[in-house]
């Protein structure tokens, strides 16, 4: 049932069906398609004043990477005694742990001297684009949970809440007619980090994958050739004409033949965009692709640039997800060291690329996991869940380079200083896409739902 | 949410409107759910919108006795009532019917309908040369009489009744295919609607408690053996074993108020509804009725299989054991040494509690003990580091060993509930936010319902007394709702817009006076869903065509523009089941075995080739639980209940046809198939492909598009196949 508000704006003979991308941004732009005679441009309206920032790229560590052995550099004075501590996951039951050692060594990088852990010292070299955030925390203390709150800034999951890519995709639409607002690259730790949500799925994030196919079923199997195809679909068009002529009123019918012409356009264009062999050597060995152990992450980001470049607004990058995701180091803090190794020089490339390009000044580079990890182990020499305090860190898109806003205490367990929320975290990225988080909502039966709720605001002191 | 609760929504106007705007501009699918507004509602404090008052329930057109109008007479030559009715509905706005749809266009339209498969080319000619004036009659008598219409319309009420095959952890997932297949055989047997109902709540379809036995004795009726698995309908909505007990109530009292009253009763869980005359104390008596349920775990096996099973686990435990000795006695000497090293590094406190017998430990000292529990722990890693390098070897050869110790696999199991008699005798409150941590004391519930008209009699049973009640022949809600729901599927129309909805947002009816007809005809036909299928279907209306000449559907498309007094019948696009049905149905492989565990859970590729009524469906925040190709083509989850099947128009549906393996293939199949059965006939091989795919003829323009297609290809027919896969006129119904 639609409320009324709803049904009359509904007036484009849309009552027998509704448009929807199953697969997101191919539904979004013939919606897009239809929309655009009929209706107000839909990217007006909630961005108050252009923020610098046109998109965002979304790097999800999966599993919760270790501050402490990253970006938050702590004493180890603290290592080897008993703290008190609470339990694993939901088990909150307070119990003592030991502190384990941090076997880092850290570096001074750049004109800030912001200190940076040897697991990152590509990352390092650009420190003076990273606005850190050594003081984020958040509530849930397991994975899929975190991850929803992390995705979607609420944490209740009765209600089918959207993820923060499709606000962004409904918030400013798309610049590209043939490409979706909305994509996510890796295996999520979710499929609610791909949902619209009441959004609708029309703004769902698009799964790409890298390599000659990007999206399922874009080309013929192999078999067809590109003669054949043509041929048929010529008849395919003359076999349809009777019947498309009979029922010329439905809506639907006209939509037919819409949803195949776009889906012919995307599969020129789709393989041109996602073309990555095409790119220079210099700039693919800068995203260490080719190269074992960054090839998968730095095809990935590669793509990421290509994709901000056409404009796409959110390209999601999760990195290690499946399962628990694989950064989640319970066991043995060694099992980061080949993690860090596969996205330090995909990152910094993907950095230095956009830089190079002047492309870093629209583009806000985002990097964060769920949370953070514990200073002390289950036994072990791996790391427990740790909401309490993490770190995540914006480059480009107005960041303020080279700063580091927030701590956490001396041994790393809670942001202490300047704590910021995971909603707080993306008031600040909607204000650099020039969103006022205050007006960015859905009206749902005549009230107005919101990402961002009355008490988070955008932290001005990571940006200029 | 707490958070949230805090912060009432105040927006200003210019946000409004572009919320508005925006809000106009998408078509969220799950924006449809009344109920959706209802949670949020709840999560931030909502006030209701301003110039709207709860309806009085005496005002409520759909609250109102079943009437029995008069059939209107003189506007129809049908004996049919549905004609007479929609016919005076017609004349009186000055619309013209079209004729009636072409023979082999009508079968094709009514196969679909009620098994969701095409008619085959011999079925085609059966009917065709069928020229008796009972030939429609008797082919929806061979069809309502066919195994598969079962799978169909047992699919249609899946969708109503939320069947998913996974939910979160939903602790009925094992066995839940169960309830699908009870559901699938009710309808073929067709079981009266009321005993439907009342089996799936009460999981007992007898409308009697108890009967005079031959000998004078009064028994009581036992369910029939099969109906435990009816029950599958309420366990199915708890989503984890934690919080099993108070979701199945809730998900209970949501369910069935939508599904069978129509009403959306889930609403006032949080706050009176807005605008229909349910409180929330409503809401919480129902669901009283619902929480004694606890779920019930039973074994599906026969007594040899638990003994033998029992053997089974005794055998793996000895192993286990055996095994897991002999690695601590090799181990003993390096484990107790890092132990003691461990013990001795603590405080002499922490020690002394650690080492005395858990017997005589104190409060405190247990305590001590439970927290340095965990560091005490010595695993296998730090034991290896001290232990000679010969010795690892056979330590990591013993682990393995272990580790490869599988314990037998559990029996099928299917999970019932039962009422629980301490749950029974606890007291009941209104929940604040529906939280059940949160019961307000100063607000105690009384088992109940809403729209009772009093406080029932409770004697009987809570669930039983809700049952009669709600399957009583006065309830006028029960069987409006049912026909509105039947009708929408055999037309894609409703008699009542609002399918889940008979509240006062639900807006009245179209065609009240049919609605109640159909009604109340079929309570005197004893809720027989068969005979409401047989007479829908042997209805004008329903053998309408779907366009006219262009100058009546100009004239009838100005007086009448949303076809509401079915002037013609609805072209409608075929749900994703018969499609992927149609497409491995040409192919000749389909598989029409019924029952058994559902396939392809998540992406997994199973490559089975059974109906897609038996394809996974459901939801996990954590995967995907539902394949790709059931989301692509609208199907629901089963989340919520779900009163009508989204229809969108997408490229990604487009791709999928055009460009997927599972066309590919099917078109490969499908050639072989024309060229094994028309030989070296280019003409035979077109002609069989339009019959098996569109239930028709080619016309000769068609005919000479594909034979010019098929000269000098070898694979034009494999080409033609792929397009007749393609056309508009392969995924809609005529």
């Amino acid at each position: 049932m639609l409320p009324p508000s709803l049904s009359s704006a509904t007036a484009l003979a849309r009552r027998d069906f509704i448009f929807r991308a199953a697969g997101g941004f191919l539904g979004a732009a013939i919606g897009g398609v239809l929309q655009e005679s009929s209706r107000v441009n839909a990217a007006s309206g909630i961005p108050n004043a252009p923020g610098p920032a046109r998109s965002v790229i979304f790097l999800f560590m999966c599993g919760g990477v270790s501050h402490i052995d990253t970006f938050d550099p702590k004493d180890n004075k603290w290592a080897g005694k008993l703290i008190d501590a609470v339990g694993f996951g939901d088990n909150l039951a307070e119990m003592k742990r030991p502190v384990i050692p941090c076997h880092r060594a850290f570096t001074r990088h750049g004109q800030s001297g912001t200190p940076v852990s040897d697991w990152f010292p590509h990352v390092g070299g650009v420190i003076d684009d990273i606005a850190l955030i050594r003081s984020m925390w958040c509530h849930e203390t397991n994975h899929f949970p975190a991850v929803v709150e992390m995705a979607t800034g609420h944490r209740d999951r009765i209600v089918d809440h959207p993820s923060f890519g499709s606000w962004i995709s409904y918030a400013l639409g798309s610049e590209n007619r043939n490409l979706p607002t909305f994509v996510s690259m890796g295996r999520a730790s979710s499929p609610l980090q791909l949902n619209g949500g009441y959004l609708g799925a029309n703004v769902a994030a698009t799964p790409f994958l890298t390599g000659p196919a990007p999206i399922r079923n874009l080309q013929p199997p192999t078999g067809s050739t590109a003669m054949d195809r043509d041929r048929q679909t010529r008849a395919l068009e003359r076999m349809n004409a009777e019947f498309r002529k009979t029922y010329a009123t439905q809506s639907a019918i006209a939509a037919r033949l819409e949803s195949y012409e776009l889906a012919a356009r995307m599969q020129l264009s789709a393989p041109n965009a996602c073309d990555i062999a095409s790119e220079p050597e210099g700039v693919r060995a800068l995203y260490g692709v080719g190269a074992s152990p960054t090839d998968d992450f730095g095809k990935q980001l590669l793509l990421a640039r290509r994709l901000v470049e056409r404009g796409v607004r959110f390209v999601q990058v999760c990195h290690a997800g499946g399962g628990n995701g694989a950064w989640d180091s319970h066991g043995d803090m060694e099992s980061h060291a080949p993690l860090c190794r596969q996205v330090d020089k995909p990152i910094a490339g993907l950095l230095r690329d956009l830089k190079q390009r002047g492309l870093l000044e629209s583009t806000l580079v985002v990097w964060t996991s769920e949370f953070g990890r514990t200073p002390w182990s289950q036994n072990t020499t791996g790391r427990d869940h740790n909401p309490r305090g993490f770190t995540s860190w914006l480059a480009g898109g107005g960041a303020r380079g080279g700063t580091v806003w927030g701590a956490t205490d001396d041994v790393g367990y809670r942001a202490i200083q300047n704590p910021v929320y995971v909603s707080d975290l993306q008031a600040t990225i909607l204000r650099q896409m020039g969103i006022d988080h205050r007006k960015l909502e859905i009206e749902i039966h005549g009230r107005p739902v919101r990402l961002i709720e009355p008490g988070s605001e955008p932290v001005l002191g990571l940006v200029s | 949410m707490l958070l949230l609760a805090r912060h009432p929504f105040v927006a200003s106007r210019s946000s409004r409107e572009t919320a508005l705007r925006r809000g106009a501009a998408l078509f969220p699918r799950k924006l449809a759910s009344l109920l959706l507004l209802c949670v949020l509602a709840c999560s931030t404090d909502l006030i209701p919108a301003q110039g709207r008052e709860r309806a009085k329930a005496e005002d409520l057109w759909s609250l109102k006795p079943l009437a029995h109008p008069a059939i209107p007479q003189g506007f129809t030559s049908s004996t049919n009532a549905i004609d007479a009715f929609l016919g005076r509905a017609r004349h009186s706005r000055g619309v013209q019917a079209v004729g009636p749809a072409e023979k082999r266009i009508w079968l094709r339209r009514v196969t679909f309908d009620l098994i969701g498969l095409p008619p085959t080319p011999e079925e085609q000619s059966a009917f065709l040369e069928d020229k008796s004036p009972q030939a429609e009659e008797k082919l929806v008598e061979r069809l309502l009489a066919s195994e598969q219409h079962g799978v169909r319309y047992g699919r249609h009420w899946l969708d109503v009744l939320r069947y998913a095959d996974v939910d979160e952890n939903m602790p009925a997932a094992g066995g839940i295919h169960l309830w699908r297949d009870w559901v699938v055989d009710a309808i073929n047997h067709d079981l009266a609607y009321d005993a439907f109902a009342r089996a799936q709540i009460l999981g007992n379809r007898a409308a009697r408690r108890r009967v005079i036995s031959a000998a004078g004795h009064l028994t009581r009726v036992e369910p029939r053996p099969e109906d435990l698995f009816a029950l599958g309908f309420l366990a199915r909505g708890a989503t984890s074993r934690t919080d099993a007990d108070q979701s199945i109530a809730f998900s209970a009292v949501e369910t069935i108020s939508s599904a069978f009253l129509g009403m959306t009763v889930g609403c006032a869980k949080c706050h009176d509804h807005f605008y229909d005359p349910i409180l929330q104390s409503d809401f919480y008596a129902m669901k009283s009725l619902f929480d004694p349920l606890v779920l019930r775990d039973m074994t599906l096996a026969t007594t040899e299989q638990i003994l033998e099973q029992g053997q089974k686990v005794e055998e793996h435990e000895r192993e286990l054991n055996r095994a897991t000795e002999a690695m601590r006695a090799y181990v003993k000497p390096y484990h107790d040494r890092l132990y003691e090293e461990r013990l001795s590094s603590m405080t002499p406190e922490v020690q002394s509690a650690i080492r005395k017998p858990e017997s005589r430990r104190s409060a405190a000292e247990q305590k001590t003990y439970d927290d340095y529990y965990p560091i005490l722990r010595i695993d296998p890693p730090k034991i290896k580091a001290i232990m000679p390098r010969e010795q690892v070897k056979q330590y990591d050869t013993m682990l393995a060993q272990i580790q490869a110790l599988k314990a037998p696999a559990p029996l099928p199991t299917f999970c019932s509930v039962e009422d629980d008699a301490q749950r029974a005798g606890q007291p009941r409150y209104v929940l604040t936010s529906g939280d059940p941590e949160r019961p307000r004391k100063s607000q105690p519930v009384k088992a109940g319902f809403p729209f009772s008209g009093g406080s029932p009699d409770f004697r009987e049973g809570l669930r039983e007394t809700f049952v009669d009640w709600l399957t009583n022949p006065a309830n006028p809600l029960f069987a409006r709702v049912a026909v509105n729901r039947v009708w929408h599927w055999h037309f894609g129309e409703t008699l009542h817009a609002s399918i889940s909805d008979f509240g006062a947002l639900g807006g009245s009816p179209r065609h009240p006076e049919l609605l109640d007809w159909l009604a109340s005809e079929f309570v005197a036909h004893g809720c027989s869903m068969k005979w409401l299928h047989r007479f829908i279907l042997n209805s004008d209306a329903y053998r309408g065509a779907t366009s006219g000449g262009a100058a009546q559907e100009r004239e009838n498309a100005r007086i009448d523009p949303d076809n509401l007094t079915l002037w013609k019948f609805p072209l409608r696009r075929l749900e994703a089941e018969p499609i992927r049905d149609s497409i491995l149905a040409a192919a000749g492989t389909l598989d029409l075995r019924r029952g058994g565990p559902s396939f392809e859970i998540g992406n997994q590729r199973t490559n089975s080739l059974r109906r897609a009524a038996y394809m996974a469906r459901g939801y996990r925040s954590s995967s995907e639980a539902m394949p790709d190709y059931l989301q692509t083509f609208d199907a629901e989850d089963g989340r919520a209940v779900c009163p009508r099947r989204t229809q969108t128009v997408t490229a990604p549906q487009a791709l999928f046809l055009m460009n997927s393996e599972a066309v590919n293939d099917a078109a490969g199949l499908f050639a072989k198939r024309l060229r094994n059965r028309a030989g070296a006939d280019p003409a035979a091989a077109v002609a069989l492909g339009f019959e098996i795919a569109l239930g028709r003829d080619p016309t000769g323009e068609e005919r000479q598009i594909a034979l010019d297609l098929l000269q000098g290809d070898a694979d034009g027919l494999k080409n033609l196949c792929w397009i007749l896969f393609n056309l508009d006129e392969f995924l809609y119904v005529r």
